[in-house]
């Protein structure tokens, strides 16, 4: 199903090639020549990425039905999406003959130097948002492979794992011999990751060797992973080979056949869960007796709480643990912000508007969107409620898992379930792929378009340019295999912060250069840096761990410190905002000529 | 082309001396049914978060399971503060799609030329 899935995509890049052979190379490479109709703007701007199906699953799956308010304002990202931005943008980018968002902004505000910082914005935060996904399209790639499956899970394929020789290789480092000692007890044990290996080792060692000691034990226990790193390079040379057949077009395209599956995929599996669990009633009142009352109200289930209370844990973390809420009121109001603006303000999105083709287009994908949500989303959650009466006890570091194993089990007694259960594996593998394709699109557009043919080679001729785009995807692919084959703490706690930090960057200076007049360069850089560094700041306090810990939001090892119990990205819009108007007033007001050839019907001469 | 241009003058020319209001009255038509549409949209969005966080705060947060009680398998606080609303925004999506959102010319692009760049600014 998977080899079928890859050459589906690297044909979908060979009829995009053919299209984009029309007309001017840049603007057919990197924006389809504003060619995009409704279906495909409608199914893939908002980008559904390998969150949607492994991340939010897991959610549902850990936390309950309180996931339903976290992502309940998807209910209203079709109209937002696309009704707030989307016409004006489109029309905009038109005037401006923009390609690309840093584009759109240097000649709206006639200055080289906004786009210069906007270009450089949006290459830091893709760059570290696609690391992820390569990452995510590595390990669904691994867990794919045959005899390698969810269901074939050895103990000798987990990543982290103390044997014989890493004992003896912890000796030679100079761990002393009773330390040594200790750690043969685990010897064999698989784990997951490397926090999962480090709860026994801490458990069996005094708290001053656990200190002196903990790095060398990672490090030994840590194994060279065969399997993913050849699921890392056969993904990343899929991707990079049909992205740079098809450019944009073939990263749209790919987006959407994979949406569409994506949509039959959760209608049958919604189907196949329900009736296996005898409906959505018996589905919440069996999912029930495992859990407790946070599995069906506010503020959310807190495994962690939970275990301890029906004392089931082991002795190591005896100790009480103080309830963790998933959405206190705070976050849910916090959420209902960031779903929506986040996803009218991200750089790939406002891409996707520039290239739509018309006023109707923008029209049908509204309600096209809206049908589509509706079909996705809800029924997500159902089929993880029911996933937690079918298979109620997989541990919290499996749950990613819950969609797979749902497909796996539901469908063995079908005709033909394994085909079925292939093409719903396969959507998750989809929408990395396409996530990252979009994503390899824009970078290479920045380098390309907006600091090689602007400041390096103003003169490019196509062919140069062709050239230019081919090497910096394949660079920007090279750069993701590499950070991912031993991937560093600190960029995990980049890229956690790229998603909201982008659209914290541009969500106030778009709506700013598209309906306000008065509107300064110097404003619109305010705003700009404003919010990008109030969020990277809320950020950094909340990973390395400077603020206290906060008894709320995602069971993860990285998240943000929200300020007053308020998520990072409305701090961030509030000073993007203040500042972009404060500073604009405060400077002298645009040239008329240029702000009438943006706003007016009849421009000024 | 020359004809336009000569309109235009006119038309600045009786402008000339007046208040911005009639200027104005000159912004591009896309421009002003977006910048009204967006705010109604933004209406939209207030209404749902007001509404939905609501409902779900109020029903739905740290209740005793003997107060549970399910609409259609779904939690009472599920079904009335997200799912009912979210079919209704579609509906409401579907509305304004065809009924407000008015459409209108996006502009043609001008053939790209070596100076396509509009490097100066």
């Amino acid at each position: 199903m998977l080899v079928l899935f890859i050459l589906g995509s690297v044909w979908i890049g060979v009829l995009a090639n053919r299209a984009t052979q029309k007309g001017s190379f840049m603007k057919g490479f990197f924006l389809g020549n504003r060619g995009l109709g409704a279906w495909a703007l409608a199914l893939t701007a908002t980008v559904q990425s390998g969150g949607t199906f492994m991340g939010f699953p897991s959610l549902v799956y850990t936390h309950g039905w309180i996931v339903a308010l976290w992502i309940g304002s998807y209910m209203v990202v079709p109209i937002t999406g696309f009704g707030i931005l989307g016409k004006r943008l489109a029309q905009l980018s038109r005037r401006t003959e923009a390609i690309t968002v840093p584009d759109l902004f240097r000649v709206r505000f006639g200055s080289p130097k906004l786009g210069l910082v906007a270009s450089l914005f949006i290459l830091l935060y893709l760059s570290f948002m696609m690391f992820a996904q390569f990452k995510a399209g590595a390990i669904v790639m691994k867990l794919a492979w045959p005899g390698s499956g969810v269901l074939a899970m050895n103990e000798d394929q987990e990543p982290f794992l103390l044997n014989e020789k890493s004992l003896e290789r912890l000796a030679e480092d100079g761990v002393p011999a009773n330390v040594v000692e200790k750690l043969t007890p685990l010897v064999g044990k698989g784990f997951r990751s490397a926090m999962e290996l480090i709860e026994p080792v801490k458990a069996a060692l005094t708290v001053d060797e656990f200190a002196s000691f903990k790095e060398p034990i990672i490090k030994r226990g840590t194994q060279l992973d065969w399997l993913y790193i050849i699921g890392l390079l056969i993904f990343a040379l899929t991707v990079v080979g049909y992205t740079l057949m098809g450019g944009f077009l073939a990263a749209v395209w790919t987006d959407l056949f994979q949406s569409v599956l994506m949509f039959f995929g959760v209608l049958i599996l919604l189907f196949a869960t329900l009736s296996q669990v005898g409906g959505l009633e018996n589905a919440t009142r069996k999912s029930l007796e495992h859990t407790g009352p946070g599995f069906v109200f506010g503020p959310g289930f807190d495994p962690k709480a939970a275990a301890t209370a029906s004392a089931t844990t082991t002795a190591t973390s005896a100790a009480p643990v103080a309830t963790h809420e998933f959405l206190p009121l705070s976050l849910a109001i916090s959420f209902f912000v960031v779903w929506v603006w986040s996803g009218v303000g991200s750089p790939a999105g406002l891409v996707r508007v520039m290239a739509s083709q018309n006023t109707q287009v923008i029209r049908k994908s509204i309600y096209l969107l809206s049908v589509y949500n509706l079909g996705i989303y809800l029924p997500l959650i159902i089929i993880c409620i029911s996933g937690r009466a079918l298979i109620p006890n997989l541990p919290t570091s499996s749950s990613d898992e819950i969609v797979p194993r749902l497909a796996i089990m539901t469908t063995k007694d079908w005709p033909c379930g394994s085909l079925v259960a292939g093409l719903i594996l396969a959507a998750p593998f989809g929408a990395v792929m396409s996530t990252v394709s979009s994503y390899l699109v824009v970078i290479s557009s920045g380098l390309v378009r907006d600091i090689y043919q602007r400041f390096i080679r103003p003169l490019a001729t196509p062919m140069e340019l062709r050239k230019a785009a081919y090497t910096a995807m394949i660079f920007a692919g090279l750069v993701s295999v590499a950070v991912n084959i031993s991937p560093v703490q600190f960029l995990q706690a980049f890229i956690v912060f790229s998603a909201t930090g982008a659209a914290a960057t541009f969500l106030i200076p778009a709506v700013m250069a598209c309906y306000w007049r008065r509107a300064t360069v110097a404003g619109i850089l305010s705003s700009m840096i404003g919010g990008a560094s109030t969020v990277l700041t809320l950020y950094l306090l909340g990973i390395f761990g400077v603020m206290p810990a906060q008894p709320f939001g995602q069971l993860t090892k990285f998240h943000p410190y929200y300020l007053l119990n308020v998520d990072p990205f409305l701090w961030g819009l509030l000073a993007s905002g203040t500042l972009g108007i404060v500073v604009s007033l405060l400077t002298t007001p645009p040239d008329a000529k240029l702000v009438s050839k943006m706003f007016d019907a009849e421009p000024v001469a | 082309m020359c004809f336009d241009s000569i309109l235009l003058s006119m038309k600045l020319h009786l402008n000339h001396h007046q208040s911005r209001g009639l200027m104005s009255s000159q912004i591009d038509p896309v421009v002003r049914t977006a910048r009204r549409e967006a705010l109604i949209v933004l209406g939209i969005w207030l209404t749902a978060l007001t509404y939905s966080v609501t409902t779900c705060y109020v029903l739905g947060y740290n209740r005793p399971i003997s107060e549970l009680k399910l609409v259609f398998g779904f939690p009472e606080w599920v079904f009335w503060g997200i799912v009912v609303p979210w079919v209704s925004c579609s509906m409401i999506s579907w509305i304004f799609a065809v009924v407000f959102v008015r459409d209108g010319e996006l502009g043609i692009e001008l053939e790209e030329t070596e100076d396509e760049l509009g490097l100066g600014g």
